[in-house]
């Protein structure tokens, strides 16, 4: 059973002429304990997709189904109730500002209602999961941006949620910041043993803690899958464009001209250890230039990409490429040489 | 000396009506004023509790008041000033229309200060399970408490001018003693000392104002 289910979800900003349709028909299932990541440029609309998960935003037409929860028509008070269940985080942190980090953490505790006698142990707790138990008693202008996205996390879990949302919850940090909040979202994630559903505009969080991900486009999802999937074999130009901000441009843009074979090399895990450019030299008549290569970590796979112009005859070329096919690589030929 | 005993018997009678006027009609309009901002504002295209009619309404009862100048007011509202008052003359009486007049200035005020409480803080609270109530009362009123007293402040301020005008329905205080003796009777004394009185009070309301912005605010400046 999937934790959360959406099936046909428009949303519609706007009347008549004005109306502006950010959502057009989405469908998406969010398995239990997984960190499901959503990504599109900016006006995607993934930012309305993920409210609508909770109702900061009320979809035009379709369902959303939380825990088996229907969010669309919960009355007032049941929606105050299902809230709880989802802790969010935001691209602007959005803390109060008249409360210390500690104040703010007990926020949802009073929004629920619980005994004042509850509040400080809890309080204490959270504080201390998300690392800032020596900064409880600063103000939110006191505190970093790291700093106040730790006491946004802090306060999001404090009703013992089910799921985290994220929006755009590392935008607004620089890079070291963001890569320590998102070990921190899947520490998090693994020890509680929460939904993550984030979305973002940058590929470098997905392929840091997602395990799967959806690629928005103009208000529809073009395509979806695990990570590792998408990244290497991306079927949608969106998506290809994504998986290039992370892996380097296309060889073609820099005006390189080939003296032979331009050919890309894709690989996965193991593969990306072998020493994959000896054997060629070794086994073929080739001479492989290497013109880009590339390797990054996807959730702790190896994920290399490789450009290498191959000269050295036309049939030593075709034997070194079904080599390569022949090694379970994914190849892509990007131009060849009339003369090879 | 500057003025004879009886004068500033006179001057201290009505400081204490000013002192009087102002401070049940500030309590009043506060009180008032507040809730009616907080109206205003949630009330609004988008906001908590969204109500357009409501809204429209309120926006044009608080405009329609503002635009009438204050000493026809006065007169504007005596039969409401006769009916909770009793009576339509005296320092008593005046609080009515300074109060009446006043909320609506202070709502619009008001409603400025919590228009810069950032929604995304209360959609925060949203997300958190927090009722409107809550939201008001614990988001909204304690984010823009600065703004709120700068607001309640300068209410304040215009308590003490508009009260200076209650002299028209023999109100009392200072204003009317500048009025009757320093302008009427060309003792020119009397309103010297008058408007001194008059900008040193206002300079203390404003003084303390700002003291107690700074009070809070200074932990949230980074």
């Amino acid at each position: 059973m999937a934790l959360i289910e959406i099936s046909g979800l428009v949303k519609t900003f706007g009347r008549g002429s004005q109306a502006v349709e950010a959502i057009k028909g989405v469908d998406l299932s969010v398995e239990p304990g997984e960190i499901f990541g959503i990504v599109g440029a900016s006006g995607a609309g993934k930012s309305t997709l993920i409210r609508c998960l909770n109702r900061l935003e009320k979809p035009t037409a379709g369902r959303v189904v939380v825990d088996g929860r229907d969010m669309t028509n919960l009355p007032e008070k049941e929606l105050r109730q299902a809230r709880r269940e989802m802790g969010m985080i935001f691209q602007h942190f959005n803390l109060l500002s008249s409360r210390t980090a500690a104040g703010n953490v007990a926020f949802p505790l009073e929004a629920a209602g619980r005994p004042k006698g509850e509040t400080g142990p809890r309080v204490a707790e959270l504080l201390d999961l998300v690392g800032l138990t020596d900064k409880a008693g600063a103000y939110p202008a006191q505190l970093s941006g790291g700093q106040k996205q730790r006491v946004g996390i802090a306060r999001a879990l404090a009703n013992n949620p089910k799921v985290l949302l994220c929006d755009e919850a590392t935008s607004a940090l620089d890079p070291q910041t963001t890569l320590s909040i998102l070990a921190l979202i899947k520490d998090i994630q693994s020890r509680l043993g929460l939904t993550v559903v984030l979305i973002t505009h940058e590929m470098t969080v997905i392929t840091e803690i997602c395990d799967r991900v959806a690629v928005m486009e103009a208000g529809r999802i073009v395509e979806a899958g695990p990570v590792l999937d998408i990244f290497a074999n991306p079927r949608h130009p969106a998506s290809s464009g994504f998986v290039e901000a992370v892996v380097g441009r296309r060889n073609q843009e820099t005006g390189y001209q080939p003296k032979g074979v331009l050919v890309r090399v894709f690989f996965l895990g193991a593969a990306a250890r072998e020493p994959l450019v000896a054997s060629l030299v070794r086994l073929f008549a080739v001479e492989p230039n290497i013109l880009q290569a590339h390797i990054d970590h996807i959730k702790g796979t190896a994920f290399g990409t490789l450009v290498m112009d191959m000269t050295g005859g036309a049939e030593s070329c075709r034997e070194a490429l079904n080599f390569l096919r022949a090694q379970n690589l994914k190849l892509e030929v990007l131009a060849n040489a009339p003369d090879a | 000396m500057l003025l004879t005993p009886s004068e500033w018997a006179m001057l201290k009678t009505s400081s204490l009506e000013s002192l009087y006027m102002v401070s049940v009609s500030a309590l009043l309009t506060a009180l008032a004023g507040i809730p009616l901002g907080v109206l205003l504002v949630v009330c609004r295209q988008g906001h908590i509790l969204e109500n357009r009619p409501l809204s429209r309404s309120l926006a044009f009862l608080v405009n329609a008041t503002r635009s009438i100048p204050f000493p026809i007011f006065i007169v504007f509202v005596m039969p409401l000033t006769r009916l909770l008052a009793g009576t339509s003359i005296g320092t008593t009486a005046t609080i009515v229309p300074l109060t009446l007049g006043a909320v609506v200035f202070m709502a619009r005020l008001a409603e400025t200060a919590l228009l810069e409480v950032p929604f995304g803080v209360i959609e925060a609270a949203q997300t958190a399970g927090a009722s409107n109530r809550q939201i008001i009362w614990r988001v909204l009123l304690p984010e823009a408490r600065a703004g709120l007293i700068m607001a309640v402040t300068i209410t304040i301020i215009t308590l003490v001018s508009y009260s200076a005008m209650a002299g028209y329905i023999g109100g009392g205080g200072l204003g009317d003693l500048a009025i009757r003796y320093g302008y009427q009777r060309y003792q020119t004394r009397i309103m010297l000392v008058t408007v001194a009185l008059l900008i040193a009070a206002v300079q203390a309301i404003q003084a303390l104002g700002d003291l107690l912005v700074r009070g809070i605010s200074w932990r949230r400046q980074g």
